[in-house]
């Protein structure tokens, strides 16, 4: 049994269909979000599910498709945060690959890490497409109390995505945690790459 | 089914030109302005794009598209227009609040980047069937494994959404709570979000098969169902496309010897 590198690029079927399913999941979560107008995104549930049962490559691509695919039918600007997103898929992976997924103390460290990879990314992404905001009302005013107290517009914008991005990456392996426990192993099997695959032809 | 995408046929010129004419569209409205570091071209670009979606008969669809971004455009205005370093001529004030020019010339400045990649990409996604977008990409050279991922998001987010009001009502039925205060409405979350992901990841099993037995992973070489309509507009308009992104290249590059 020779176990493949997480970095293998080598997709099956089984891994392919399960990007569609993750950024159904995506918008479903996003959409819940907005129904119960909870104070969160939760709009990568379905990017880090993907990661943690596929590994970093199918969650990086699971995380680029979901921006362009909204990008191409709701909203143009998600474009720009595809590169966030496909790095908040591989971060997420190699954890869950290292063990980290395991309980819940290592879900909410798998959060921390995401929301921090989220923040390093979107930040110049942010600043160079529109000065520093994200758009949200608590993180735009953190960044409108931090300009005006003379703190440089790079770390502003920082602690805008922080206060964004930070508790709901947190929420949402939470929330990945507890589907993946529930899952049943006929599925949670289907993603293993540990096995040799042995062809006919 | 209702379909995600913001696409309608409405048999215009702009419908007939094939999809990546308008992909190289959008890179030139955006990597030409880029280069060259002018606002006057952006606004050149954004005009070309109001311009087509009038031609296209579908200049209305774009007003939702802008108004979802209007929000981030409307706080940069009042966050840079008051607080940006480096302000110093106040321009009007609004009781207490004093709006500074540099910082509302910057707020401009983003405002007409932002209605530039706007309205470039609803030249393509307002007038572009999503299967011939895709299409077009394989075409070129995408890997049609990943052609089919793309294609079936478009099909599986109506799908899900109506799965989510039938287990919204059903949950609903059997007494869960979906207004009240922030507990109520976080407990709420999960009776909705797992049957829907449950079922979901279920599903992919069944579709990886029937991928598998239509021959999905088979390395022959796939042929096409729909002919390739090439006009002789869409080869002069990337042609123009194409020189514009390389004159611009060009004119970067001179300024950089300047």
């Amino acid at each position: 049994m020779k176990k493949n590198s997480m970095w293998s690029l080598k997709l099956n079927t089984a891994a392919l269909v399960l990007i569609p399913a993750a950024v159904g999941i995506n918008y479903l979560g996003k959409l819940f979000a907005g129904l119960l107008k909870l104070p969160l995104w939760l709009d990568s549930i379905g990017t880090c599910l993907a990661a943690v049962l596929g590994g970093p490559i199918v969650g990086a691509i699971c995380g680029a498709v979901n921006n362009i695919i909204y990008g191409l039918t709701m909203d143009p600007i998600s474009t720009v945060y595809a590169l966030t997103s496909a790095f908040i898929g591989i971060a997420v992976g190699v954890c869950a690959y290292k063990g980290a997924m395991k309980n819940v103390k290592g879900a909410i460290l798998t959060g921390i890490i995401a929301g921090l990879v989220a923040v390093v990314i979107s930040t110049p992404l942010n600043m160079r497409f529109w000065g520093g905001t994200t758009g949200n009302v608590w993180g735009d005013a953190a960044y409108a109390w931090a300009i005006a107290n003379n703190i440089p517009a790079f770390l502003a914008s920082a602690l805008d995505e922080v206060i964004v991005d930070a508790p709901d990456k947190i929420v949402t392996l939470l929330i990945v945690f507890g589907i993946y426990k529930g899952l049943p192993k006929t599925l949670t099997g289907l993603y293993k790459n540990d096995q040799e695959i042995e062809s006919l032809d | 089914m209702k379909s995600i995408s913001l696409y309608e046929d409405k048999n215009s010129v702009i419908n007939m030109l094939a999809p990546m004419t308008k992909v190289i569209y959008i890179i030139a409205a955006l990597i030409v302005p880029f280069l060259l570091g002018s606002n006057t071209i952006s606004v050149v670009f954004i005009g070309i794009s109001i311009l087509v979606l009038i031609i296209g008969k579908v200049l209305k669809r774009v007003v939702p598209i802008i108004g979802f971004s209007s929000i981030i455009v409307l706080s940069v205005i009042i966050i840079q227009g008051l607080f940006r370093a480096g302000n110093v001529t106040p321009l009007f004030s609004i009781g207490p609040a004093v709006f500074y020019k540099e910082g509302l010339l910057f707020a401009l400045d983003i405002g007409i980047n932002i209605l530039n990649i706007l309205l470039s990409f609803s030249v393509l996604v307002l007038t572009t069937k999503p299967s011939d977008l895709i299409e077009g990409f394989v075409r070129i050279g995408l890997s049609p494994r990943l052609g089919y991922v793309l294609i079936s998001v478009f099909q599986i987010i109506p799908q899900m959404t109506e799965t989510m009001v039938t287990i919204t009502d059903a949950q609903r039925s059997r007494g869960m709570e979906t207004e009240g205060n922030l507990i109520t409405r976080i407990k709420a979350f999960f009776p909705l979000i797992s049957p829907v992901v449950m079922s979901s990841l279920v599903n992919t099993k069944e579709r990886a098969i029937a991928l598998e037995v239509r021959g999905f992973n088979s390395k022959q070489k796939k042929t096409f169902l729909n002919e390739e309509h090439k006009t002789m507009a869409d080869i002069v308009i990337k042609i123009i496309l194409v020189f514009a992104i390389v004159a611009s290249i060009v004119g970067r590059v001179i300024i950089w010897l300047k």
